[in-house]
């Protein structure tokens, strides 16, 4: 076979080349994102799955046996506090890196503090803002550990995405738009409502949903501000621990029970069924708002 | 939608002026007179450049333009690449104004009023003179949304009245029986002309008085440029049109005024045919017969 190969005409070689390279290397690449995506999803519905119970979903945690509501409810309540504090902050920050911040005599965008500090702040370990976020707030300010705080740290962990991936999806929109937009006399907001921002709304939505599927799989910041509650969530911001998916898989493994072993399968299945019902509801939203884009004629 | 209503089409129909919503016309105008005539008691030029000069930093764009542009005409700009007419064209709504480093000198009036004076409204000044660019370039919402998207904006219309303007509108630019039954679409799968035609109709809506045309006809096939021009010819009585143009012979079929730019300078001005057949100057005789492009 070797030979065969070696006795190609030159042309011919290098096609193969070409196509051994990029063919059989993409599908490489291709097979190194899927396959631990199949993986992850294949071991937590393997192990969850042969003792599932609904009842999970109806009943709360008793110590490390019961059910998981109140683990859900926390999950689902941290991440529309999430949704709201770190979406208005980082789509508005984007909007203003983007639109509003203007350009320098030598033609480049100003706002390259605010740029590098979002950059800096998306470095941080989640760790560290979380044992900020326990100094500051849950010790200095005697919130204790509660939902505030927790909402607080994961939307400035967030905030970064959600700012970068506005800001990376409005410089994409076509400047015809905006000049159309001018040129029939709309006010700067309005057309950035109307016809900007529409065309923007697939790498908005993109980033809120990767920022909303970190906050749901945050651990350690959480241990930190949120603490841990075998109580449904009740709607005190302060004062008050709350319980999130996040606990059980991390903390009940180490448990010499079943059934805490079974509730740490049974919340690593539902994060990922949030993040997946995330995903879709992402798909849906970008699929509804761009059926009049450019790129679906 | 009802056949009386006016529509625009044709030479001696004036473009309603009036404010869809309320029927009025804009200013203290007599309505009795103003349906007559609309431009009753309004300078003969709607626009007059005095001394123009555009800097963009250091480098001059073009210097001491003195133009007017009479009321109800087409006025063709004509050049080549990097001569300044569409500089020139950008200034006359202040599409330039947030481009970094531009400097004007002079002034351009409309209606007798300096459009930077400090009482003058952008977004009211863009209504009055809209804008067609070289791109077709429909808003991302449906073909419906797209002409009434600048009516919208300033609020002329709203509710059902939309879809009588868009169907008013879409008629007046040809489009209507090619749309009526998809107003619900995507305005890109209309083709590149009907596309163009569309932001004239968008254009339109909002009751300009003074249209800017950016190269209108150059990403177009010869038989949607023929549509256009013929829309625009049929626009000029109410409408004041100015169009940049590297077609020669656009300019020449459409236009009853021409321009001629070169190298930062306005070197010759007058009607048309007197511009292309008898031209004073050297440059411009070169120009127009293709000795120079």
């Amino acid at each position: 076979m070797a030979k065969e190969v070696t006795a190609l005409p030159s042309p011919r070689r290098r096609h193969l080349a070409n196509w051994l390279f990029f063919r059989v290397g993409s599908m490489l690449a291709l097979l190194l994102v899927v396959g631990p995506v199949l993986w992850v999803v294949v071991t937590v519905v393997a192990n969850a799955a042969p003792h599932w119970k609904w009842s999970v979903l109806t009943t709360t945690t008793q110590g490390t046996s019961g059910g998981l509501e109140n683990a859900v409810l926390g999950t689902l309540l941290l991440l529309l506090g999430v949704l709201v504090i770190a979406g208005v902050i980082g789509v508005a920050g984007g909007i203003y890196l983007a639109e509003l911040v203007g350009t320098k005599a030598n033609g480049k965008p100003r706002g390259g503090v605010f740029r590098a500090a979002t950059e800096v702040l998306s470095g941080v370990p989640s760790i560290v803002l979380g044992y900020v976020g326990f100094t500051a707030l849950v010790v200095g300010l005697h919130w204790q550990l509660s939902l505030l705080p927790a909402w607080i740290v994961l939307s400035v962990m967030v905030v970064p995405y959600i700012a970068r991936g506005t800001e990376t999806a409005l410089r994409q929109v076509p400047t015809v738009y905006r000049e159309g937009a001018e040129a029939l006399g709309m006010p700067l907001g309005y057309g950035l409502r109307k016809v900007v921002l529409r065309s923007a709304i697939p790498g908005v939505v993109t980033s809120l949903l990767i920022a909303l599927a970190i906050s749901a799989g945050e651990t350690a910041p959480l241990l930190y501000t949120a603490g841990w509650s075998v109580d449904n969530p009740s709607f005190s911001l302060l004062h008050k621990q709350v319980g999130y998916l996040t606990y059980p898989v991390w903390e009940f493994w180490d448990y010499p029970s079943k059934q805490a072993h079974y509730l740490s399968f049974d919340a690593a299945l539902l994060l990922v069924v949030i993040v997946l019902i995330l995903l879709v509801t992402a798909r849906l939203i970008v699929a509804r708002t761009q059926r009049h884009a450019e790129s679906r004629r | 939608m009802t056949e009386s209503s006016n529509n625009g089409v044709g030479p001696n129909v004036p473009l309603d002026r009036r404010d869809p919503a309320t029927g009025q016309a804009p200013g203290p105008v007599d309505p009795a007179l103003e349906a007559i005539d609309p431009d009753r008691g309004r300078p003969a030029n709607v626009i007059a450049t005095r001394g123009l000069s555009l800097r963009f930093g250091d480098k001059t764009i073009l210097s001491g333009i003195d133009m007017l542009f009479p009321r109800g005409t087409i006025t063709a700009l004509i050049g080549p690449t990097g001569s300044g007419k569409s500089t020139f064209l950008r200034t006359l709504n202040r599409m330039n104004d947030k481009v970094s480093g531009f400097r004007y000198g002079g002034d351009v009036l409309l209606d007798d009023e300096s459009i930077w004076a400090s009482h003058q409204d952008l977004l009211a000044l863009r209504r009055r003179v809209g804008m067609l660019f070289q791109r077709p370039n429909p808003f991302p919402m449906s073909i419906r949304d797209n002409v009434v998207a600048g009516v919208k904006a300033h609020r002329i219309a709203k509710g059902k009245q939309l879809d009588v303007v868009a169907e008013e509108r879409l008629r007046q630019v040809g489009l209507w029986d090619a749309a009526k039954d998809r107003l619900g679409d995507s305005p890109f799968r209309l083709s590149g002309g009907q596309q163009q035609l569309l932001c004239l109709a968008r254009a339109l809506a909002v009751g300009p008085e003074v249209l800017l045309l950016d190269e209108p006809t150059s990403s177009l096939d010869p038989i949607s440029t023929e549509n256009v021009e013929a829309m625009l010819k049929s626009l000029a009585p109410a409408l004041t049109l100015i169009v940049v143009t590297h077609n020669l012979g656009q300019a020449r079929r459409v236009s009853h005024h021409t321009m001629f730019f070169y190298d930062g300078a306005l070197v010759e001005h007058g009607p048309t045919e007197v511009l292309f057949e008898h031209p004073r100057e050297d440059q411009t005789e070169r120009y127009v017969t293709g000795r120079m492009g």
